[in-house]
């Protein structure tokens, strides 16, 4: 009974999340962006170093065996639409992610949005960030009074118009460390300042590594504190899959979006250089080998792809924790119909 | 010595000198970035409270403690008093060493203490306790779209909590101590 109790348990938040993921959809739909399928099973997953893709094999009609995964998000097959002519495009999708927790702010298996807008910039997405949430939340008043929910149920905030603030990461440095960012942008100062801190940092340690160790115990509260908040302009060894400024390359066009301290979306402009991106590629591959991650072979078809992708921006938003924060749900688990814990649960 | 696996809820570790046991802990992955722990903890012997974000896979000092079974007895005040299973002894235990699970205690639980010294600084509860319904008020039909599927039932012990609305008075039910939740009949 372990399972349809939780069902009924959250009943409403199941109902609500459903109308919140109708109304994301109408959001693009009314920005005339095309919604897009991707294959969840791709050859080659993501190669961030803290992932960790599932396995699957599929066999053909005559039994031989494809090692497949599912995807850790669907950019790498967005982006390869990009290249072949879609314009602004999203998509609503599960991703997965092995040796995540199975509840609190992960569930293994969780539903992403992802979308594009070609010829543009991590600023207009930030606009769609904060128009989507306005947008949502508005909405959902509306459904709330029609679905005549017990005890003249709200959600928590009913207006996020003009509620994030914007801060570029430099200004969040100097706001709670008085240090000047720029003086910390190579590893040596990194590590300096960690050992100053008492993190007892490791010699071998990444400056990405050293700059989360400051960033989570330093900034993470500050976060917390400002509740709503864009973070912006990363430091260029975090570029990921963002391009860098013309005109400063020590920072990254990159950004992510907070909600009282946790973390909903991340945003890059993207990378159109295929010679720079396989170099960043491989020094993931390389990154993955020193944490004793299993390495995966670079996908060239996305590479190849990017020779041809119009210059853009995206963004993954996670919307179960986008439902979390509508609701007020401190616990992933209380807006999935049967989370992981409950899949395996004696 | 140990890493980021051995974090849980009563592991004790030291800190730049100091002895603290984990109280919490949440596990965080950005994906694009590093994958933490950040946990709270309690200075053993003081009311210092910190939080601290280890990065998954990191060494962490944790102190080796000693396990002992107690059975809970009674409380008083800001004192909660167990039997010491082997000795015979009442040991106390102060309510902030227990935190929020002194809600799942009842007269006659087994449970686990961890002993740092002679100090008791965590106790760990059983997966599931079983309770008895004292209140339960009765299932009304009602529209379905109202989301009414549960209930809040009060068990022998004082504790609240959401039922299917098919419990009834003087069942015995389970509670999850990790979830805080129903976890079934407690025949079932």
């Amino acid at each position: 009974m372990n399972h349809t109790f939780h069902i009924s348990k959250n009943k409403s938040n199941l109902e609500l999340r459903s109308h919140i993921v109708r109304c994301i959809r109408e959001f693009f739909w009314d920005k005339n962006f095309l919604e897009v399928e991707t294959p969840l099973i791709v050859r080659y997953p993501g190669q961030e170093p803290n992932l960790s893709p599932m396995k699957v094999d599929i066999r053909d009609e005559l039994g031989k065996i494809f090692r497949g995964h599912l995807h850790t998000s669907p950019e790498y097959t967005m982006k390869k639409m990009l290249a072949s002519g879609f314009k602004n495009i999203f998509s609503i999708c599960k991703c997965f992610r092995n040796e995540e927790s199975f509840g609190g702010l992960h569930n293994p298996e969780f539903t992403m949005v992802e979308w594009y807008r070609v010829s543009s910039n991590i600023f207009e997405i930030m606009d769609d960030v904060e128009q989507v949430f306005a947008f949502v939340a508005e909405e959902m008043q509306t459904v709330i009074s029609n679905l005549k929910l017990e005890n003249n149920y709200q959600l928590p905030i009913t207006n996020y118009q003009n509620s994030f603030v914007r801060m570029q990461m430099r200004d969040l440095w100097k706001e709670v460390l008085d240090v000047d960012l720029d003086d910390y942008l190579n590893r040596d100062k990194m590590f300096e300042l960690c050992v100053q801190k008492k993190y007892n940092p490791k010699e071998d340690e990444s400056y990405e590594e050293l700059f989360y160790r400051v960033f989570l115990n330093e900034m993470e509260p500050k976060l917390r504190e400002i509740g709503n908040i864009i973070v912006y302009h990363y430091p260029a060894q975090m570029a990921a899959l963002s391009k860098l400024y013309d005109d400063d390359p020590r920072y990254a066009e990159r950004f992510e979006v907070y909600v009282d301290g946790m973390e909903i979306a991340n945003a890059f402009s993207e990378l159109t250089d295929a010679g720079e991106q396989l170099k960043r590629l491989q020094d993931e591959q390389e990154e993955r080998r020193r944490l004793g991650k299993e390495i995966y072979d670079i996908d060239m078809e996305f590479i190849e792809s990017l020779r041809n992708m119009p210059e853009c921006a995206g963004i993954a938003l996670g919307v179960d924790r986008f439902v979390q924060v509508l609701l007020g749900c401190k616990n992933i688990n209380d807006v999935l119909v049967l989370p992981m814990s409950k899949l395996f649960s004696s | 010595m140990g890493d980021t696996t051995d974090i849980k809820k009563g592991t004790v570790v030291r800190h730049n000198g100091q002895l603290f046991v984990i109280t919490s802990f949440q596990f965080v992955n950005p994906g694009k970035g590093q994958a933490f722990f950040k946990c709270k903890l309690k200075a053993i012997g003081g009311d210092k409270g910190m939080e601290i974000t280890y990065k998954s896979g990191e060494t962490i000092d944790t102190v080796q403690v000693q396990h002992t079974n107690l059975q809970y007895l009674y409380s008083s005040g800001d004192m909660y008093s167990f039997m010491n299973q082997s000795s015979y002894e009442t040991v106390d235990v102060s309510a902030d060493v227990l935190g929020d699970d002194s809600k799942f205690l009842k007269e006659g639980i087994d449970v686990v203490g961890s002993m740092q010294g002679e100090a008791i600084v965590a106790i760990q509860l059983p997966k599931k306790i079983s309770y008895k319904v004292v209140t339960a008020p009765p299932a009304v039909k009602g529209d379905s779209t109202s989301g009414n599927v549960t209930k809040e039932i009060e068990l022998d012990n004082g504790l609240k909590i959401q039922a299917p609305i098919f419990i009834k008075e003087g069942e015995e039910i389970v509670v999850n101590t990790e979830t805080g939740e129903y976890g079934g009949r407690a025949s079932e």
